[in-house]
């Protein structure tokens, strides 16, 4: 399972959980140095959706500019004292002015701009410092600093004004992992030019922290890393299931559902993902891991567990003996036990999407 | 026997104060004397998961009565105590919100193991746990209060259970009893030869002494900062109140009331403790203020603990498979350990004693504790209780940048140490 540093500064959930983590208050003696934290910024969102001024998407349209309506970058950093709000994108490789990202650059270029504040819904009477930062692995900054650059004069020819934009490169050493900042990221986060060490790894340790964000369809990953991240996910709707039996006043029946299971795993990021067809696959795996769980217990303790389609998963406790078994044979399962790399069969019950209550004891 | 006045004959706040008074003298009593004593008075301080529900007397009384305790209200915060085991065990008594005091004669083992069964058996009651770092700022606070001249007590026990012995895997899995913090210093025909650090004793001596002493011993011997026993000299005459790690505390004093004074006050403390790590350390993804509805952000801290020095490779593997290789283990955790190399894992997994998910990064050198919101604070109190109890006496903890100690010691602040008999 574990990864080489140098395969996970490409991953983007790596990316984005490393980000995540640099912003967090940490002592001097972790293994983390959360210097974005230190130097005053602290997480203000994570993947919200922005929508681009009505005006410059008429400008766009007239302009034949090829650029998104709306965006949603991974992360926005804020410094509240010096009231600078950083956009980052992670991206696993650069891309070139032409490619089907661009389009998606530009709209993130807008964002950053003049406009910041009113896209970032924040009163547009007191200025503020917007940064755009693609966060790459430090081979492809270069590549990243021209296709910014290019976009930049395109928007601007075209009548669009757009922002501060850089490029921070992850790099993988034998200390550790540092992030690569420009002249330009120097100033904004008040940083040394050049190699700012943030991971520090223990020989033979993989670095990766905890993840905060354990899971994203809509990221490029190798199959590896999806695999990983996939395990992450179960293990973190497994522990909310366990949890919830374990504090059952048995007789009681429970009831799961692939809503609020993802919920619980995301930090309730799951219910804001608007891709329609991320949402099916992420309740399609949800069902998959469920469909063993389920299958596992009711192989210990028969009929304790079933899925009620268009509903959820409920699962009976009968009395307190029948509960201890039921959580020994739930607590035994492991994931390990299923093919992460495997995409789940597709199942009659993917278009249903099942209601939106809290996970409930009846 | 106690009970030569029947507790349930017992019907106001006044008499019982009366009768654990009187109680009490007459231990002290028959200690001069040198008669066969009868139980000292004690109390457990329990703490019950924070809900709507437990914040009303009925609630208070549900919850109990869930694992066969029945609570009779004496009134609005006082419960005389019974169930169909033990018979009458004695009153419980709420003294903040979220901290429950239960005050018993019975005899100590026949107590600890009920009260044991009764913290196992419900994800909402747990132990108070007062950890060596608490133990140390509360120490500091006896220097302040009690006259040098005074004689206190203070047990000290580390065992690093980890560190293998072969055929010692029993110590890693928890006693029966819970807890085991009364040293046990006689020598026995069938102890069995261990060979790995464990340091259990108890230290008498004069406040000034004892002040004089002890960060230098400290700082010379790390298992001294592995504070299990602190006993808070009476303030109205002699003895003391012995408080242990998991929130008993024994009254050896004449004056029960002086016992409560000595309860109210940490149990202020503690429960500003629990506020204040919740507070910082619960994670969670909330509205931002720009957007409501559409922006989330993470709030939280993570909590960090740093060893001292490094664990070796075999105390590492000890450590990680007999906390998740085994279903009753020290640290009550639960979760699948997803190895990252040869001393680090992640685990995704949940505090098995209070059923709440926790998300730990085990390694040689430390561990961080990802608290989801609504995860008790007394899971840290616990953690960290459990790791310098059974692997570094002098570890250092954190919560997000702040030292845990800190914290603590803001958490004493301010908090009144008055005589509050009823």
């Amino acid at each position: 399972m574990n990864s080489t540093a140098n395969e996970l500064v490409s991953d983007p959930l790596f990316q984005l959980n490393a980000i995540l983590w640099l912003a967090q208050p940490l002592p001097v003696e972790s293994n983390i140095i959360p210097l974005l934290h230190r130097q005053g910024f602290a997480v203000y969102a994570i993947a919200p959706l922005l929508s681009m001024p009505l005006d410059v998407r008429l400008i766009a349209d007239r302009q034949k500019v090829s650029m998104q309506v709306g965006v949603r970058p991974d992360v926005v950093l804020e410094n509240p004292a010096d009231r600078k709000f950083c956009i980052c994108e992670c991206k696993a490789n650069s891309f070139g002015p032409d490619s089907s990202t661009a389009a998606q650059a530009r709209a993130l270029l807008v964002t950053a701009g003049p406009r910041a504040a009113e896209i970032l819904g924040l009163a547009t009477s007191e200025p503020l410092v917007a940064l755009l930062n693609f966060v790459v692995p430090e081979p492809c900054r270069p590549g990243m600093t021209e296709t910014i650059s290019v976009l930049q004069t395109q928007l601007r020819t075209g009548g669009i004004s757009t922002g501060a934009c850089s490029a921070v490169g992850l790099l993988a050493a034998d200390e550790g992992i540092s992030i690569v900042v420009d002249v330009r990221a120097a100033e904004y986060f008040g940083l040394s030019v050049g190699q700012n060490l943030v991971l520090r790894t223990e020989p033979g340790n993989d670095p990766r922290p905890l993840y905060l964000i354990p899971y994203d369809p809509d990221v490029e990953q190798s199959a590896n890393e999806a695999a990983y991240c996939k395990r992450v996910l179960f293990e973190r709707v497994h522990s909310s299931i366990v949890a919830a039996v374990g504090r059952a006043q048995a007789p009681c029946e429970l009831c799961f559902k692939s809503h609020d299971l993802l919920n619980d795993a995301t930090f309730g990021m799951f219910e804001h993902w608007e891709n329609r067809e991320s949402e099916r696959h992420m309740r399609s795996i949800c069902r998959h891991f469920m469909g063993a769980l389920v299958k596992a217990a009711n192989s210990a303790v028969p009929d304790s567990a079933f899925f009620e389609p268009g509903n959820a998963w409920k699962v009976s406790l009968r009395s307190q003996q029948h509960s201890e078994k039921l959580m020994d044979a739930i607590t035994r399962f492991s994931c390990e036990t299923l093919d992460l790399q495997a995409e789940p069969p597709p199942t009659l019950f993917d278009d249903l999407p099942d209601t939106r209550d809290d996970l409930s004891q009846n | 026997m106690m009970n030569e006045i029947r507790l349930r004959d017992i019907h106001t706040r006044h008499a019982m104060i009366r009768f654990f008074d009187g109680e009490a003298a007459a231990r002290v009593e028959e200690l001069d004397e040198r008669r066969s004593r009868r139980p000292w008075v004690k109390t457990y301080l329990l703490e019950i998961l924070d809900g709507h529900e437990t914040q009303t007397s009925e609630g208070l009384q549900k919850l109990f009565g869930n694992y066969g305790v029945r609570f009779s209200p004496i009134d609005d915060h006082l419960y005389f105590v019974t169930n169909e085991t033990l018979g009458e065990i004695g009153f419980a008594e709420r003294l903040s919100t979220r901290i429950i005091a239960l005050y018993s004669a019975l005899d100590s083992n026949q107590l600890k193991s009920w009260v044991h069964r009764l913290v196992h058996s419900s994800p909402d009651i747990d132990h108070v746990w007062l950890s060596g770092v608490t133990f140390g700022v509360l120490w500091k606070l006896v220097t302040k209060l009690s006259s040098s001249s005074r004689f206190t007590r203070l047990v000290f026990t580390h065992d690093s259970i980890f560190d293998v012995d072969a055929g010692d895997a029993a110590a890693e899995v928890e006693d029966e009893q819970g807890d085991s913090t009364t040293p046990q210093v006689e020598e026995d025909d069938v102890e069995p030869i261990v060979e790995r650090r464990a340091t259990s004793f108890r230290l008498v001596d004069r406040v000034g002494v004892i002040q004089n002493k002890l960060e230098i011993l400290q700082s010379n011997y790390a298992p001294l900062h592995a504070i299990s026993q602190l006993r808070f000299p009476s303030a109205v005459g002699r003895g003391g109140h012995d408080f242990y790690d998991n929130g008993r505390v024994t009254n050896r004093s004449e004056s029960f009331r002086d016992h409560r004074s000595h309860l109210l006050f940490v149990v202020r403390i503690y429960q500003q403790l629990l506020t204040s790590t919740e507070d910082q350390a619960w994670y969670s993804i909330t509205e931002s203020v720009g957007m409501p509805g559409q922006f989330r952000k993470i709030v939280g801290a993570p909590v960090l603990v740093r060893f001292q020095e490094a664990l070796n490779q075999a105390v590492f593997d000890e450590w990680v498979n007999a906390t998740f290789g085994r279903k009753r283990n020290k640290f009550r955790f639960w979760g699948h350990p997803i190895r990252l190399g040869p001393t680090k894992v992640h685990v995704y997994g949940v505090d098995r004693h209070l059923f709440r998910p926790l998300f730990l990064e085990l390694t040689a050198k430390g561990c961080t504790a990802i608290i989801p919101n609504g995860t008790c604070g007394n899971t840290i109190h616990r953690l960290v209780t459990n790791i310098q109890r059974y692997l570094d006496p002098g570890a250092q903890a954190y919560i997000g940048d702040k030292p845990y100690r800190q914290i603590v010691e803001e958490s004493a602040e301010g908090v009144p140490y008055e005589l509050d008999g009823e």
